[in-house]
């Protein structure tokens, strides 16, 4: 189980950092989805979900901290936000932002999943359970 | 356990499960609608936070544009390559091979890092605001529809013939502007306040460039002095409006074209007569106005006490032996600047200075033999008519007899996050009706009429010498500038160039009847306005002052409503004509000389008044200032004292009127011209008298009237014990540490009004009066670009308060303001010494 989450969250990370990076911002969304349809529990499937969404975004924040500098600009953005230049405030609110299209996504997937077939049932992938 | 009540339990188990499972997807679905809608559409303050916040296309691109690196491009339109270079500091150097494409890469690289500027300068002059921040901004839209800036740039723009150079550049221009926004549309690398705001451009038009000139001329030349005159005239009588708010300054001033003065035989001087009345129904509509257009964001119009100044040596008196020449323009200042600074290199143009973002070319620079600055001539553009309407003759005026429609025009004004607005337009034959309250009344403004100023400016910036550039300055209408010259033979020069609109009768200072008599009919004569060619004295100067003196012939505006005191004059005429050479070095600490003009005539005569008069405290702080060198000085405890004193004392003077004569306009609003008066009258040893000491019967002619009044020595006593009062009250008991960096900061706001992304406050030196120009509590205006020429040296050096990016995350957005704030410069490097200089980066922007 810890593999295939590992697998689950390496995949939708790769996947949603790339979609971000074309300007298609919500894709942690659609991958947190894709997700808690595919994990039968929601204890795993919800932090996975979360966990890429904060990676495809704060991953590319690491990306230009590391091509540009983000210093000057995180200060510019906490001033226009009416937080001074406090330059932890945006990237903070930014993480935030890709961790929580991640999580809802992977909470909808797999309420709506529950919802749609018994546990084990007729879902996309069905994983064994650990200890059985 | 029987089976049955075992299938029962199983059955209300998955019962509970599935309805478990139903509440589980509805708290889901609400959480996930609740992150959808902020992230799609924003929550509160917050803009939508997903496309805002996007690593890779929202706002942390601003990092990415921070950035500048040496690139090749290609740009659509050009002709040939273009070679851009960009200094340390971001000055940039334009080589193109044709004038098109010089024009379009000063729009792309215009672009580049001030296209949010761009845009807001646009809508603010086409009455779009409110399409992107809502109806904060609607007032302002509606006002700058029914003004018309949009109508004039329209009208202008028809007006040029297809080969028309300033058409073919305005084209090109455009195109270069487009060429960038197409780019960042391409990369998803939109500037960072569009993505805040949520909206991307729209194309860029020749027509946004015309605009933009149009914001420049109504922040500098649209006012409402005769409907302030009208207010102060219907409340404090004619007399005493006479008296106090006269056509000719009261006060000792300089003017640097003292005549004598040529003129037509047909031209009738207009002096201030048996004053009209002013009716109930004007006055309401004066208040109106007045109050509408204070309720203005900042800038919009232009107010008392505009300030700039510019000078020049003669070759005769500067140490190089070459011409000597500085201009420091002042305006409202902000992140960015009103200026880019560049220089243009073609077949055509090579010239180096500074434009406004949105306009092709340089308006204050130099090119190879000639150099130009400007400041605001301050004469009358805006008049006001009073239009005669009645009930027969509904939606009509009466003009010349006739009665005639209104022209109607129609607009909307798209509102964001509201309803758009439907605003209709109703234009007279003397221009918009700007308000239907009390009595109908329009406005002619002069920056109403069409013109070819970008035509203009083209000549100045291919002028080789005066003549050209007199001859291309003929065509300038509105502002009116007072355009300083200096060239590389020695040779210096000053013209108020622009529309001086006459009237065939009336008053002018006033709203006049609307009925036909009172209309403008033209303009002074371009060989008739104020101008002056290697006077006598080797220097010449101007500083808003009045440029002529009270025998000039022609009506240019009142004398202290709207001109300045003439303290910032006075000092540099002082300085320019000390005996001795003068070098570039001399023009730089003219241009941050603290000395208040004012002080040094008032502060003598204060300490007569209060010798042997006090003690303690007071007589401290009189040392202070018996002590001192007029100097506006950060560290100056006397400048504080003076400036307190001052205000105090024309509040002493005034208020007791204001009181009880009702006045409706604040005190505060006519301190220029009412300290001009009190100057004058310190000067002949004379005070004002206090309202309550005249008679009914004598009320409306006093002060001229003998009637009681304090002696001069004691209203200055008064004056300076409530100054000792409320400074122990403001700062404590000891006068040293009444220093005036407590009391006097500045402040250089961000465009957006983004506080985070000010400048300051921080204690400055200098006040309104000094030629270091500081007015305000804390100062927002001042000296907006400074430039000193010194042609003998063939040394240029300029800065200016901002720095050449919008981009907060730049190194360009403020990098200049300490240079600027020090009072130092940095050269003005031609192209060749650009691209040699350390840390400059090269543009190759290919067709």
């Amino acid at each position: 189980m810890r593999l295939a989450a590992a697998a689950a969250l390496t995949a939708g990370t790769a996947v949603a950092l790339v979609a971000v990076m074309l300007g298609v911002w919500w894709a942690p969304f659609v991958v947190g989805i894709a997700i808690g349809i595919a994990f039968p529990r929601a204890r795993i499937a919800i932090p996975v979900g979360a966990a890429a969404g904060f990676l495809a975004w704060g991953l590319l924040l690491v990306a230009d901290q590391i091509l540009y500098g983000l210093g000057p600009a995180a200060q510019g953005l906490g001033a226009i936000m009416g937080f001074g230049r406090q330059a932890a405030i945006p990237v903070i609110l930014t993480c935030m932002v890709g961790l929580l299209l991640g999580l809802s996504g992977a909470w909808l997937g797999c309420a709506g999943r529950s919802l749609v077939g018994p546990r084990g049932g007729s879902h996309l992938l069905q994983w064994p359970r650990e200890g059985r | 356990m029987p089976q049955n009540v075992r299938d029962s339990g199983w059955l209300k188990l998955r019962a509970m499960k599935g309805a478990r499972s139903k509440v589980n997807l509805v708290a889901a679905v609400i959480v996930s609608a609740a992150v959808l809608y902020a992230a799609f559409f924003g929550a509160g303050p917050l803009p939508p936070l997903g496309p805002t916040f996007n690593p890779a296309t929202g706002a942390w691109t601003m990092a990415l544009d921070a950035t500048i690196r040496n690139e090749t491009l290609r740009l659509a339109g050009l002709e040939q390559p273009v070679k851009v270079t960009l200094e340390s500091d971001g000055t940039t150097h334009i080589v193109a091979q044709t004038d098109h494409d010089l024009f379009l890469a000063t729009g792309y690289v215009h672009a580049r890092f001030r296209l949010f500027q761009m845009d807001l300068l646009r809508r603010q002059g086409e009455g779009r605001l409110s399409e992107v921040v809502g109806k904060a901004a609607l007032e302002s839209d509606r006002f700058e529809l029914q003004l018309g800036l949009l109508r004039t740039a329209q009208l202008e723009w028809s007006a040029l013939a297809p080969d028309h150079r300033a058409r073919k550049a305005l084209v090109a221009y455009s195109q270069g502007v487009n060429d960038r926004i197409a780019q960042v549309e391409a990369d998803h690398q939109l500037p960072v306040m569009f993505t805040l705001l949520g909206y991307h451009p729209r194309p860029w038009t020749p027509i946004d460039s015309l605009i933009v000139k149009g914001d420049m001329t109504q922040t500098l030349n649209f006012n409402d002095t005769p409907l302030v005159m009208a207010l102060l005239q219907q409340s404090l009588g004619p007399n005493l409006t006479g008296q106090w708010f006269p056509l000719v300054p009261p006060n000792p001033q300089s003017p640097y074209d003292p005549g004598p003065y040529a003129t037509q035989p047909s031209v009738v001087p207009i002096v201030a007569t048996a004053a009209q009345p002013i009716t109930d129904q004007a006055a309401l509509a004066a208040a109106d106005v007045h109050q509408r257009l204070a309720a203005l964001p900042a800038g919009l119009v232009a107010t008392t006490g505009g300030a700039s100044n510019n000078w020049a040596v003669a070759g005769a008196k500067s140490t190089n032996g070459g011409a000597l020449m500085a201009g420091d323009p002042h305006l409202h200042l902000t992140l960015p600047a009103i200026w880019f600074q560049l220089s243009m290199d073609s077949p055509g143009y090579h010239t180096s200075g500074v434009g406004i973002p949105g306009t092709p070319g340089v308006l204050i620079g130099h090119n190879q033999h000639i150099s130009w600055s400007l400041t605001d001539a301050q004469n009358q553009q805006t008049f006001y008519y009073l239009e005669h309407e009645d009930s027969t003759h509904p939606g009509q005026y009466l003009w010349n007899g006739v009665w005639r429609k209104y022209t109607m025009v129609a607009y909307d004004i798209p509102v964001h996050g509201g309803p758009t607005e439907h605003l209709a337009v109703k234009l007279s034959v003397h221009g918009p009706v700007i308000t239907e309250r009390g009595q109908t009344t329009s406005v002619w403004w002069a920056g109403n009429i069409p013109s070819q100023d970008l035509d203009v400016l083209m000549g100045i910036n291919q002028a080789a010498d005066y003549q050209a550039f007199r001859n291309a300055l003929k065509g300038w209408y509105s502002p009116t500038h007072n355009f300083v010259y200096a060239d590389d033979r020695g040779n210096i020069g000053l013209i108020s160039a622009g529309y001086y609109p006459q009237v065939a009768a009336g008053q002018p200072w006033l709203p006049m009847a609307g009925t036909g008599e009172n209309d403008i009919i033209g303009t002074i004569p371009f060989d008739y306005i104020p101008q002056a060619y290697n006077p006598p004295s080797n220097f010449i100067w101007s500083a808003n002052q009045r440029q002529v003196t009270a025998d000039y012939p022609y009506y240019i505006g009142t004398g202290s409503n709207f001109f300045n005191p003439g303290y910032r004059s006075n000092e540099i005429k002082r300085v320019l004509s000390q005996t001795g050479k003068l070098s570039a070095a001399d023009m730089m600490a003219l241009q941050t000389d603290t000395r208040d003009f004012l002080a040094g005539e008032i502060t003598p005569i204060l300490m007569q008044a209060l010798a042997g008069a006090l003690t303690g405290r007071d007589q401290q702080a009189a040392d202070l200032l018996g002590a001192w060198d007029n100097r506006m000085e950060i560290s100056s405890a006397a400048a504080t004292i003076w400036w307190t004193f001052w205000q105090e004392y024309i509040a002493q003077s005034f208020d007791p009127w204001w009181k009880a004569k009702k006045v409706s306009v604040d005190r505060s609003e006519l301190n220029d011209p009412l300290g001009q008066y009190l100057e004058a009258l310190a000067l002949a040893g004379k005070t004002v008298c206090a309202p309550p000491n005249c008679t009914a019967a004598v009320a409306s002619a006093c002060p001229s009237v003998a009637c009681e009044r304090l002696s001069l020595t004691l209203a200055f006593r008064k004056a300076f014990s409530t100054t000792t009062a409320k400074l122990t009250r403001q700062f404590g008991a000891d006068p040293k540490k009444w220093t005036w960096g407590r009391m006097h900061q500045r402040t250089v706001e961000n465009l957006a009004q983004i506080k985070g992304l000010d400048y300051g406050p921080r204690p400055d030196r200098g006040d309104a009066n000094t030629p270091l120009a500081a007015p305000g509590f804390p100062s927002t205006d001042g000296p907006s670009w400074r430039m000193v020429v010194d042609w003998g040296a063939g040394t240029f050096q300029a800065t200016y308060p901002g720095g050449q990016s919008e981009n907060p995350a730049s190194n360009w957005y403020s990098d200049r303001v300490d240079t600027w704030w020090n009072g130092e410069y940095a050269a003005m490097l031609t192209s060749d010494q650009a691209a040699s200089s350390r840390g400059a980066k090269a543009w190759s922007l290919n067709p």
